[in-house]
């Protein structure tokens, strides 16, 4: 079970995100509108994870992140997943900084498909990362390293795909349907092709994977 | 990174005469700048454009007087009308690429920046609508006044050249006269007259060695007053110019202005009806289809207890979910058409947000203390995703540059989007139609756009917006 708090200015999604995590045997908190009472209600109750819209009032543009940005800071033990009606690649980028725990980025989309949604906020509120497909699709296509990425096939790329997004093994060989030990050769595959030291933890692959897309 | 914006390539500018005269009491720097003006780089500038001028302003003059007047004389009358008109339509369209070439050199030999009027736009319809553009043309029809008054002017600079030529003539008197005037003693010559400019009759005259310093005297007197009477008659050329050659009295500006109103308009009610068709078309339908399923997925499951068909109320859900899933993207790639929401944030994390999502790498720098208004930021946003996929489609680029920076000026600032790639080059605005709706999208705030853009490439186009609408 986990216990979030939500911020978001829309009462339809808002109810609608209540309802459905409570279906799901999680416990909201509290459920806020804007910025600042998401600051405090997160003070107040120290969830494991906050589902945070980018916008919201005062000014509609991007109080969310900021206050993301804010709990990123202060409340390092709370997950935050971002959750936009759009995506931008250089959000994800202010999101990260250099850090990949616990904290996700989504489309508000990807609540239509409800396992798959729960799933990754259930990951960000471990601490791992849950990062749009469309995030890094759009990593993919702007990468300085295209030779790079070139070298890998197909399966490969899909799997390089899904670390980015921040699945562990056995989120990516659920996703692919293909076993774990699979999933484990095509890892090492992947950063012997691309160069890239082995990393321990979920957490310091997603960030060296994100790093050499987004170099 | 691109340092390639023209206006990095500021014209080094001569100081002004006499801006550096040492101290000293006020007759005394008067006294200097009056001996030194025949010798500053203004007077020197001022007498080669006189040179250029002079034939340029006769030629000019006399291929407008050549065709304007027997044109004007035939429009008259019955049968002439038609070769009359057309006549005066060349005479308009040349003079228009006269005024042009005048602007060129005045900004060449006198540095005097004259913005070109807006150029001319061939209205839809039928030959008489055309013409009747064509003899409408207020900025045409200035430039032909311009070139007319050049006859006067002309005669001005001639004038104006004449004291230059005389004065040094004169000076050099003394200098030749031993050479030449050696006559045994006792030998009466008759006087000789000093170089004078020509509507003054001669006045001055040498018999002697002696006289001849007279003569000298004179020249130099001549220089003295040559930079102040070309610079007299520059002064007026550039004064009518700027009125005549340039974007045109408050009433041609109002006519301007309206014509831009009037697309501005048309663009934005067809982009409403593309909108509205977006949506017709697009996530309406799905939404209709969505209601439809679940509607259908309703009525399988029954009102109450055992639902009689539980198989055929899976699809349809699922079929409703995927839809609803289609209608977001759609909407979502509608609303970002419409305006992106990062511009909330500012141009800077728009255009870097832009550049992410390009299949091209591309460079940003942006530079921007203080924000342009949002209909400007949304214009100088719309112009570089526009460049930027001109570029990703046509150029065949490896690299493209997006700068944005603001230029300030003594009156006024301006928001200045370069976009650069090294593709092919050949991008002109005259042929495809997207840089041309760019160009009209950028003018309806009285900004420009300038494409370089050699064969070859590399592919420079720079646009320049007013910092508010």
């Amino acid at each position: 079970m986990m216990r979030v708090v939500i911020a978001e200015d829309a009462a339809l999604l808002r109810e609608g995100l209540t309802r459905l995590l409570e279906e799901r045997g999680h416990e909201v908190c509290a459920a806020v509108s804007d910025g600042d009472a998401l600051l405090a209600a997160v003070a107040e109750h120290k969830p494991d994870v906050a589902v945070v819209d980018i916008r919201m009032p005062p000014t509609h543009t991007d109080e969310g992140l900021r206050a993301a940005l804010r709990l990123r800071q202060d409340h390092r033990d709370t997950g935050v997943l971002v959750f936009s009606q759009y995506i931008e690649t250089r959000y994800a980028a202010r999101l990260l900084a250099g850090n990949a725990a616990g904290v996700g980025y989504l489309l508000k989309d990807r609540v239509a498909d409800v396992a798959d949604f729960v799933a990754a906020l259930t990951r960000v509120a471990d601490g791992g990362t849950a990062l749009d497909p469309e995030v890094v699709s759009q990593l993919f296509r702007a990468s300085r390293h295209a030779d790079g990425l070139a070298t890998l096939t197909r399966r490969e790329r899909d799997v390089l795909a899904l670390m980015a997004e921040g699945r562990s093994n056995a989120g990516i060989s659920a996703a692919l349907v293909i076993s774990g030990g699979a999933v484990e050769k095509h890892v090492a595959s992947i950063f012997g092709k691309l160069g890239l030291p082995p990393s321990e933890g979920d957490n310091r692959r997603v960030l060296a994977v994100l790093r050499y897309l987004g170099g | 990174m691109s340092g390639t914006a023209p206006g990095d390539f500021a014209s080094p500018r001569g100081p002004a005469p006499g801006s550096q005269a040492p101290g000293g009491g006020v007759p005394l720097r008067l006294a200097e700048r009056a001996v030194g003006a025949p010798f500053s780089l203004r007077a020197r500038r001022e007498v080669l454009y006189c040179l250029v001028s002079v034939p340029l302003g006769l030629a000019g003059c006399v291929v407008i007087a050549w065709i304007l007047a027997p044109s004007l004389a035939v429009a008259g009358s019955v049968v002439g009308t038609v070769v009359g008109l057309l006549g005066i339509v060349l005479v308009l369209s040349i003079a228009r690429r006269l005024g042009g070439l005048y602007r060129r050199v005045a900004a060449w030999l006198l540095d005097e920046q004259i913005a070109a009027p807006q150029p001319f736009r061939r209205p839809a319809g039928s030959i008489i609508v055309r013409l009747d553009a064509r003899l409408r043309d207020a900025a045409a029809w200035r430039a032909i006044g311009y070139t007319l008054l050049r006859l006067p002017l002309a005669f001005g600079q001639y004038l104006a050249l004449a004291f230059w030529a005389c004065g040094l003539a004169d000076l050099s008197y003394p200098l030749w006269w031993p050479l030449f005037r050696n006559p045994s003693p006792g030998a009466g010559l008759s006087p000789v007259s000093a170089a004078t400019p020509p509507p003054f009759g001669s006045f001055v005259h040498a018999t002697s060695w002696g006289g001849s310093l007279l003569v000298a005297i004179f020249g130099a007197v001549l220089l003295l007053i040559a930079p102040w009477l070309t610079r007299g008659v520059v002064t007026a050329d550039r004064w009518l110019a700027r009125s005549l050659l340039g974007p045109g009295t408050l009433s041609q500006r109002v006519r301007d202005l309206e014509q831009a109103r009037a697309r501005l308009v048309d663009d934005s009610v067809a982009l409403l009806r593309q909108v509205e068709r977006d949506l017709h078309d697009g996530a309406q339908v799905r939404l209709a289809a969505m209601a439809m399923n679940l509607g259908m997925a309703k009525e399988k499951l029954g009102a109450d207890g055992q639902p009689p068909d539980v198989q055929r109320a899976r699809e349809l859900v699922d079929a409703a979910h995927l839809g609803a899933k289609e209608a977001l993207v759609e909407l979502r790639e509608l609303v970002r058409g419409i305006h992106p929401p990062v511009l909330e944030v500012g141009l800077a994390e728009a255009l870097a947000t832009l550049a992410a999502g390009s299949a091209i790498p591309v460079r940003v720098t942006a530079d921007l203390p203080q924000r342009p208004t949002p209909a400007i930021e949304t214009i100088a946003y719309f112009c570089a995703a526009e460049l930027l996929a001109n570029a990703t489609k046509h150029s065949g680029a490896n690299q493209i540059d997006i700068s944005a920076e603001i230029i300030d000026s003594e009156r006024t600032s301006v928001l200045r989007l370069g976009v650069c790639d090294d593709g092919l080059g050949g991008a002109d605005p005259a042929r495809g139609s997207g840089l041309a709706g760019l160009e009209r999208r950028v003018g309806s705030v009285d900004g420009r756009l300038s494409v370089s853009s050699p064969p070859g490439g590399p592919t420079q186009i720079t646009v320049e917006l007013p910092m508010k609408a």
